[in-house]
């Protein structure tokens, strides 16, 4: 990888993406392409920071084959990871905030003739963003400008401090990342209008090629592997009830996700077979102190497990449960 | 200190903790590691003598290293755990390099299914019964242990027992490179 080569992967996100709340990262994870994901994570415009606490348990169920077609895990399989993210964010100025996710993963792998059980940690990822307009009526629209939503642009590095087929350890049981760096732009757009809000998030992230001399703990003849382009988009309504009359709020909210990232390469060669896409609803429901402080959720995403929503990729269950504490 | 001192200060720790010990990859090196192995010597690695073996395919056939390899120029033992990524390498070399090679036998290497019906349940499910490759049920981890094998791990064997690839599948080129090299 040359600086020129980063260079111009760092111009083109740019020009691609945009900004960073850190958004959804979806990845290949446990039985057989490593993981580890990022939590959305957004600081407030009213306070100063946010720490975030999640857990995720996602569960395996079969897999869109090549040509999108869901096929079946193995007989007697159940396949597992668990993840627990750390996310710190914190806004250094009034339209600036960054923030780091760690997450720490455990891969839970049974087959009718194998089991594995491994953890380490997953990729991490830090992020910076900027915003570019803020929502300035959030109760009523009176007039055109109160439906101007939030919109946040920002930059994402994830980094490679995972278990990769690139490690000595010898099994893809192991593995909880990648093994690459990825810069992301995002652009997230946000409108409340009392009880109702609405937002759309869009990321374009670009991995740096790497050199390879080791798959699995084997030493191998040195060659250089690219991943494709990473295209996500995610839509969510949400609707906010108001609990007794201290202000206590409960948000239920529904959302699709979509995920698409291309071929791979080696040695500058394209493989066409490698490049995958995903599409999964989710449902979640959060809970917010009057006070805004403290915050808990559970949520719920589903990879619809039908031919044609998806290709070369797993389909899984993620339930997650969270808490959130706001430093005003 | 100040509580966004504070905050920096985890953050900081939380990297520094992550990185310790991920340096190959924050750091990726492109040094040729390979040590030398003695070829002919019975072992897993290239140029070396393959191990023999006796495993059941899913037919119920034993299957052994010199039944693999009988009448043949040599023989394509892929690792599978019925994934996405499996499918991808056993679709393409299916379509694309077991018709240039009729003269190879191709072996699917179930490592994960504990019996002889469920890799060929498996192997239905996924679409691979009765076609060009012969699925073995390796329940007792011999091919695995041999070869140093895990999720898509490839190894050609020639004619006469000597290994000429073990690595990951990656895109095929090197498999057929390999092939296309055999005595």
């Amino acid at each position: 990888m040359n600086s020129k080569n980063i260079l111009l992967k760092i111009i083109s996100v740019a020009l691609l993406g945009g900004a960073a709340a850190l958004l959804p990262a979806d990845s290949r994870a446990a039985s057989c392409c490593g993981g580890g994901s990022a939590a959305s994570l957004t600081v407030p415009k009213y306070a100063v920071a946010v720490a975030d606490l999640s857990f995720d348990s996602e569960l395996y169920d079969g897999f869109w084959d090549q040509n999108g077609t869901h096929r079946p895990d193995p007989p007697g399989s159940n396949l597992k990871q668990y993840r627990l993210n750390l996310g710190l964010g914190y806004r250094f100025a009034k339209d600036w905030q960054t923030s780091i996710s760690l997450p720490y993963v455990w891969n839970d792998n049974k087959y009718s003739g194998a089991s594995s059980q491994t953890d380490g940690l997953g990729d991490t990822t830090i992020s910076v963003t900027y915003d570019l307009l803020d929502d300035i009526s959030s109760w009523k629209v009176y007039e055109a400008k109160d439906m101007i939503p939030a919109v946040s642009i920002g930059m994402s590095l994830l980094l490679p401090t995972g278990i990769s087929p690139y490690d000595k350890e010898k099994s893809s049981f192991d593995i909880t990342g990648r093994g690459f760096y990825r810069l992301d732009g995002t652009l997230l757009i946000e409108k409340t209008v009392r009880p109702w809000n609405a937002s759309v998030a869009l990321g374009y992230g670009t991995y740096f090629d790497r050199s390879v001399n080791r798959e699995y703990g084997k030493y191998v003849e040195p060659y250089t592997k690219g991943l494709g382009d990473r295209f996500t988009a995610s839509v969510a309504v949400g609707y906010s009830f108001i609990i007794g009359t201290a202000g206590d709020s409960i948000t239920t909210t529904a959302s699709y996700a979509y995920l698409n990232e291309g071929n791979a390469s080696y040695n500058g060669t394209t493989d066409s077979d490698s490049g995958f896409e995903k599409q999964s609803l989710g449902a979640a429901v959060a809970y917010s102190s009057t006070d805004h402080n403290w915050g808990l959720r559970l949520g719920w995403n589903h990879a619809i497990q039908q031919d044609g929503w998806g290709r070369n990729f797993p389909t899984t269950d993620v339930i997650s449960v969270g808490v959130r504490y706001v430093f005003l | 200190m100040s509580f966004s001192k504070s905050l920096c200060s985890m953050a900081i720790a939380g990297v520094l903790l992550a990185c310790a010990g991920c340096g190959d990859n924050l750091f990726p090196s492109g040094s040729d590691k390979r040590s030398e192995v003695q070829a002919g010597s019975i072992g897993s690695g290239v140029s070396q003598k393959a191990p023999d073996f006796s495993v059941t395919d899913t037919n119920g056939t034993t299957v052994t290293l010199a039944s693999s390899l009988a009448g043949r120029k040599g023989a394509v033992f892929y690792f599978t755990m019925w994934c996405p990524i499996c499918d991808s390498h056993m679709s393409s070399m299916r379509s694309s390099i077991i018709p240039r090679f009729p003269d190879v036998n191709f072996f699917l290497v179930d490592y994960v299914s504990g019996s002889v019906s469920d890799a060929a349940g498996a192997a239905s499910a996924n679409g691979y019964a009765g076609g060009v490759f012969t699925t073995l049920a390796d329940v007792n981890n011999t091919l695995e242990n041999n070869f140093q094998g895990t999720m898509g791990t490839t190894v050609v064997v020639d004619n006469a027992g000597i290994i000429r690839m073990n690595e990951d599948y990656r895109d095929g080129e090197r498999l057929l490179a390999t092939l296309a090299g055999l005595p």
